[in-house]
């Protein structure tokens, strides 16, 4: 009998059905992928599996016996773990505190510290998931934060582990010292669910997929039986062309220049370590690396909004002395920025003030020091319309809109300012193929029509697809700068972690 | 020199310090489990005039204590569920629990003793000094220690007791973690609503023993407004000592020691307009220097990080002053 | 979770706005604390009401609609951009004591005198609120605090400077010498007087200002999300600067109106007592900081504490409760809003 299944299961969030009669069915000791585009409700099946909320209808069942779970207590108690996309850890507690935390060893009234540590020790060893049960987690890299992560599972003894999109945030070394643990973990009885939108990854690793589309199941495939087109046909209802259609670069004067960058940080290695590099008309030139290398630093100083300790930035020719983004603005930049709900936009406030926002000073918006309202909404209807962004009214707030849609106001605005230069960042995270495939397509058409664009990703193959020139970001400094015929996985691969030599 | 450190400024400060450091207990445990409590001077009032009231109808002290402690849980229930089930912006409501205490307890003097201003009473019963007779022979700190009332004692004893329990009991674990981090503690079971509410409300009781301290320390009176402020310094406190009781205390015995200089110079004839204000000076350098010392990494331009400190009731809600996060890699 | 979420479903056209809830709410509460006390609430509310509304109580809420909307002003402004400021009272007090002192020093015609005596008034007291937004700016103090605690100490001084260098020597009251009477402000008819026009003037300059000015857009916008504002160029130390100066002088000029127009002189303590400040943060905390609708809630709020004068006299219920009513509005707002803020 299946370890576990879901059959028949709903969840209605307000007027949205995120799930609509899903059925799924694990084996023990099975890798099993869960595959979908964004917004197809994998995330709501894992939560409602793993005991977050409560199905409105459908049953789950382990080992063969119904079971309701109110709360993850019930679920982690019934042996669910689940590691999550956005890792679930207190940044200022150590490792041992996080993974004992809600089950704590005690000696009377007290934490028994020593049984804490010599636990998470005993569990560390056991699984070669190797952690520092004192070092404190705020300090750790992503990947060791994974370690600790999978670590909290076991020792609660999870008999299936749940895993939402856990190379997201990995190279691919070390995605692929994960699937070495995943595989260990279920030759020794227990049970994977992994959620993923990675076709290579679930390729990879699984052996067998669920593949789920607009809140219902519509596959069950065998991985070895089955082949890349199959499952993005069952993913999007369609058949998509992954590949950009890319003519070669029509490349012109440098538009945007960094030199000897230098920005502190908050250790003893500063966050960016003399960092140059020079994006020319007509081009992209792609940052690859895994987050936190310095690269939320350096889009900053390029973009105004941090003054570097060290170097300079030139936009089109203009040395950029004032650290202020007004001015990074005036010299030509246009940005999108890594995160549209709380820096890209204003979710309170209407698309026509979101979409006027950079342009408030000139004509057409304004006169002087006064504002025209009607401008404002002339504008704002005109974009909603060039960009098919769907919303009843530009009155109306975005905070109602989608994903897709709110990064299509935030896109609309940016690239309306017809800037030479145009960083993007992250600029598809969490939206679906449709929604990503635009935005791939908008970016090409920048670039065809002469702009520079600097594209910083941790999605490398977008950074692969897209790109002319590579560069991989790894603790501060640019450790190559790579053609586009040159940059494959691998070596870049290997320079996002750092190990320079291997990839030459 | 001697003139102004005198043994019975070491005494006075002790009691300046006693109600601050309560309050600050008090901010401490709201601060760590995740709610901002700027309501610490509605509290103390609320709790300083309960204690009157207490002690005024059963004659004893304990028993204005114990009024104190039950009228300021009562009143923190509106931050305990208003920032928590209702998720209401915590900064709203710690003004509005501040006006409306000092409305509150100004009407219910009118209504409960006919009069307005100040009350006092022979009948009330305050509490007396507790005297260790060892300890008074001891020089200069012989009266900072030896003459204190009980609430002196057991606010620094508790300032022990919550520093232990935060950090080496597993509810303490658990609350910081509540704070820290909602989403994660909840995905390993631990229910948030429950854990803040009892901890606004006990941080409420720790406030109601501030009051007491307040009208019934020294002199045993209630007075309009008679917070008067410190329930700010409290809030300056905590800052200062980023949410942790060792630290905070040592913030209050800076804030206290400022607050009896200046009952000091006042009776050396400076007037007593111009001393009042050293503790909110010596509150306002405080918080500059500590912001020196911290910074010492250069930081983003002080754009972002005002505009992100300020707070926003309509767009966040929520703790607003733990600004210093940064951004971690977050997916939609 | 799910009766939240069929409130929300409900049309927005059918549920009662909720400010309105809000005054009902702390109308049934008041009323308990009323009966609580051995009054009858319904008597006790129906003087509110005809001590503010009723054609003689008029002009004395205008009266007191003056410098109550002024401060409402005062706190709405820096609130529509997202920021507190809370040292109202310091700089009100600096505003009334250089409005009582210039024109017993400056020579000239008695209209130039009082012009001059607000604009002093008025810049001292916004220069004294942009401390705040440097300490925030340059030294990482929130605003929310070093706004208040700012004005203990500007309270202190302009207290010690009253009753002593400056005091009056005649009265031997805690006061400064009475301004020459060409330097005060006129009544000019009933209860209109040249200081109220001005507040009203201000008042439709605030709410011109937030709709139709580019400033007007970017505070709003720094108040719907500051980091977008910040990301989109807007100069936001500036941004804060300007505006706590701005709301630092409206305070100035109410306190030199109040001396000017009414009290003639600085008397220490007479600006602070009847709680200007926190019923101007109060009716400006009800609408969010939106100009014209502070206006209204400063009005309305008004004719609470001149019919809580009225009430106090005829029904002997402590004025204050009008203080209770209003904090008991905020807060019930403040849950509300946070309930409602789930629903698009």
């Amino acid at each position: 009998m299946p370890e576990i299944e879901a059959l028949g299961i709903v969840k209605r969030y307000g007027g949205l059905v995120a799930n609509d009669g899903v059925d799924l069915s694990v084996d023990r000791g099975e890798i099993h992928g869960v595959m979908g585009e964004n917004g197809a409700g994998k995330t709501t099946l894992m939560s409602v599996l793993f005991g977050l909320q409560a199905p409105d209808a459908g049953e789950i069942r382990l080992r063969g016996a119904a079971v309701r779970f109110r709360s993850p207590l019930d679920a982690m108690a019934a042996g669910m773990g689940m590691v999550h996309q956005s890792f679930k850890l207190f940044a200022s507690l150590n490792v041992w505190e996080n993974i004992v935390y809600g089950a704590e060893p005690t000696r009377g009234p007290f934490i028994d510290r020593r049984a804490a540590r010599a636990q998470v020790a005993a569990l560390a060893e056991r699984y070669r998931l190797a952690v520092d049960p004192d070092a404190v987690v705020g300090d750790l890299s992503v990947g060791v934060r994974q370690r600790v992560e999978i670590l909290k599972a076991l020792y609660r003894d999870a008999r299936v582990l749940i895993l939402d999109e856990p190379t997201a945030v990995l190279t691919p070394q070390e995605g692929d010292a994960l699937f070495g643990v995943l595989r260990r973990l279920a030759a020794g009885g227990r049970t994977v669910l992994l959620v993923t939108h990675k076709l290579h990854e679930a390729l990879a690793i699984t052996d067998r997929v669920t593949i789920l589309r607009d809140g219902r199941t519509v596959a069950s495939l065998r991985t070895a039986e089955t082949n890349p087109r199959e499952i993005i046909r069952a993913m999007t209802g369609r058949n998509v062309n992954l590949n950009v259609e890319k003519g070669p670069p029509h490349v012109g004067a440098p538009r945007l220049t960094a030199v000897d960058l230098i920005i502190a940080g908050a250790a003893a290695r500063p966050a960016v370590d003399r960092v140059s590099l020079s994006v020319r008309a007509g081009e992209i030139v792609g940052i690859a690396g895994v987050a936190g290398n310095g690269q939320n630093e350096l889009v900053e100083a390029l973009v105004g909004l941090r003054r570097p300790d060290g170097g300079r930035v030139e936009i089109c020719g203009v040395d950029v002395k004032a650290a202020n983004v007004a001015a990074h603005r005036a010299a030509g930049l246009a940005y999108i920025p890594e995160d549209r709900a709380a820096v890209g936009s204003a979710l309170p406030a209407s698309a026509a003030d979101n979409l006027a926002m950079g342009f408030q000073r000139a004509a057409p918006l304004a006169r002087g020091p006064f504002v025209i309202p009607a401008a404002f909404a002339e504008r704002a209807r005109a974009l909603i319309r060039r960009y098919a962004i769907r919303i009843p009214s530009e009155r109306v707030a975005v905070g109602t809109l989608s994903g897709g849609n709110l990064q299509k106001v935030v896109v609309a605005r940016e690239l309306s300012h017809e800037a030479p230069v145009l960083i993007a960042e992250q600029p598809t995270r969490g939206l679906d193929i449709g929604a990503t495939e635009t935005i791939h397509e908008r970016l090409m058409a920048e670039r065809d029509s002469g702009r520079a664009v600097l594209l910083v990703s941790a999605e490398l193959s977008e950074i692969l697809a897209l790109s002319d020139r590579v560069l991989v970001m790894f603790e501060g400094r640019i450790l190559a700068d790579l053609p586009q015929e040159r940059a494959d996985e691998e070596s870049v691969g290997l320079l996002m972690a750092g190990r320079a030599q291997e990839a030459a | 020199m001697s003139v102004i450190f005198t043994p019975f400024l070491f005494q006075s400060a002790m009691q300046a310090i006693t109600p601050i450091l309560l309050a600050s207990l008090a901010g401490v445990l709201c601060g760590r489990v995740g709610v901002f409590n700027l309501a610490l001077e509605g509290q103390m009032l609320v709790g300083a005039f309960a204690a009157i009231v207490g002690s005024y109808f059963t004659h004893s002290a304990l028993g204005g204590v114990a009024a104190a402690m039950a009228g300021a849980v009562a009143f923190s229930l509106v931050l305990a569920y208003g920032a928590t089930v209702f998720r209401g912006d915590p900064v709203v409501i710690g003004i509005g629990m501040n006006l409306l205490a000092s409305g509150l307890t100004a009407y219910l003097l009118r209504g409960t003793f006919g009069v307005s201003g100040a009350f006092s009473d022979p009948g009330i019963v305050g509490l007396g000094r507790i005297a260790i007779p060892p300890l008074i022979g001891v020089p200069v700190l012989g009266w900072a220690f030896g003459r204190q009332s009980a609430l002196t004692w057991v606010a620094w004893a508790l300032t022990a007791l919550v520093s232990v329990v935060l950090f080496k009991t597993p509810v303490g674990l658990r609350l910081r973690g509540v704070g820290e981090e909602p989403d994660a503690a909840e995905t390993l079971g631990v229910d948030i609503a429950r854990y803040r509410v009892v901890t606004v409300l006990v941080a409420g009781a720790l406030t109601g023993l501030a009051g007491a301290q307040l009208s019934l320390g020294a002199v045993s009176v209630f007075a309009e407004d008679m917070s008067a402020g410190r329930g700010w310094i409290a809030v300056v406190a905590v800052m200062l000592g980023r949410n942790n009781p060792l630290y905070v205390a040592a913030a209050c015995v800076l804030f206290g020691f400022a607050d009896a200089l200046s009952i000091n110079l006042q009776s050396q004839g400076l007037p007593n307009q111009l001393t009042d204000i050293s503790p909110y000076l010596a509150t306002l350098a405080a918080l500059v220097i500590s912001h020196r010392r911290r910074t010492r990494a250069p930081r983003p331009p002080a754009e972002v990080a005002a505009a992100s400190a300020s707070p926003a009731p309509v767009a966040t809600g929520g703790s607003t002053l733990d600004a210093d996060r940064g951004s971690r890699f977050r997916a939609d | 979770m799910n009766g939240r979420a069929r409130w929300t479903a409900t049309s927005p056209r059918l549920r009662p706005p909720p400010v309105l809830l809000a005054i009902l709410f702390s109308t049934l509460v008041g009323g308990a604390l009323v009966l609580v006390s051995g009054h009858n609430p319904l008597r006790a509310y129906a003087e509110i009401v005809e001590g503010s509304l009723s054609l003689d109580s008029l002009p004395d809420t205008l009266n007191w609609a003056t410098p109550l909307v002024g401060m409402t002003l005062v706190a709405a402004i820096p609130l529509r951009g997202g920021m507190l400021n809370l040292g109202g009272d310091g700089q009100l007090v600096i505003g009334g004591l250089i409005g009582a002192l210039l024109p017993l020093v400056l020579p000239g015609p008695g209209a130039l005198v009082s012009i001059a005596a607000l604009a002093a008034a008025a810049f001292g007291a916004g220069l004294y609120a942009t401390l705040a937004a440097w300490g925030e700016a340059r030294h990482g103090v929130p605003m929310l605090i070093s706004s208040l605690l700012l004005s203990y100490p500007a309270v202190g001084v302009t207290s010690y400077l009253a009753r002593f260098p400056f005091r009056d020597g005649a009265t031997g009251l805690p006061q400064t010498a009475m301004v020459p009477t060409e330097a005060r402000l006129h009544a000019l008819s009933g209860a209109l007087s040249a200081g109220s026009l001005l507040i009203a003037a201000i008042a439709v300059a605030a709410v011109f200002v937030d709709r139709r000015t580019v400033a007007g857009y970017e505070l709003r916008m720094r108040g719907k999300n500051p980091r977008f504002a910040g990301y989109g160029g807007v100069r936001l130390e500036r941004q804060a600067i300007g505006t706590m100066f701005a709301s630092g002088a409206i305070a100035g000029l109410v306190g030199a109106i109040v001396v000017l127009g009414s009290q003639f002189r600085f008397i220490d303590g007479a600006l602070l007592t009847p709680a200007y400040t926190w019923s101007g943060l109060m009716a400006a905390l009800l609408v969010r900081g939106e100009p014209a609708g502070a206006i209204l809630a400063g009005l309305f709020f008004a004719a609470l504490q001149t019919g809580g004068f009225a009430m106090q006299r005829e029904t002997s219920v402590p004025r204050v409760l009008t203080l209770v009513l209003q904090a008991i509005v905020i807060l019930f707002l403040a849950m509300r809003q946070g309930v409602g803020r789930r629903s698009p």
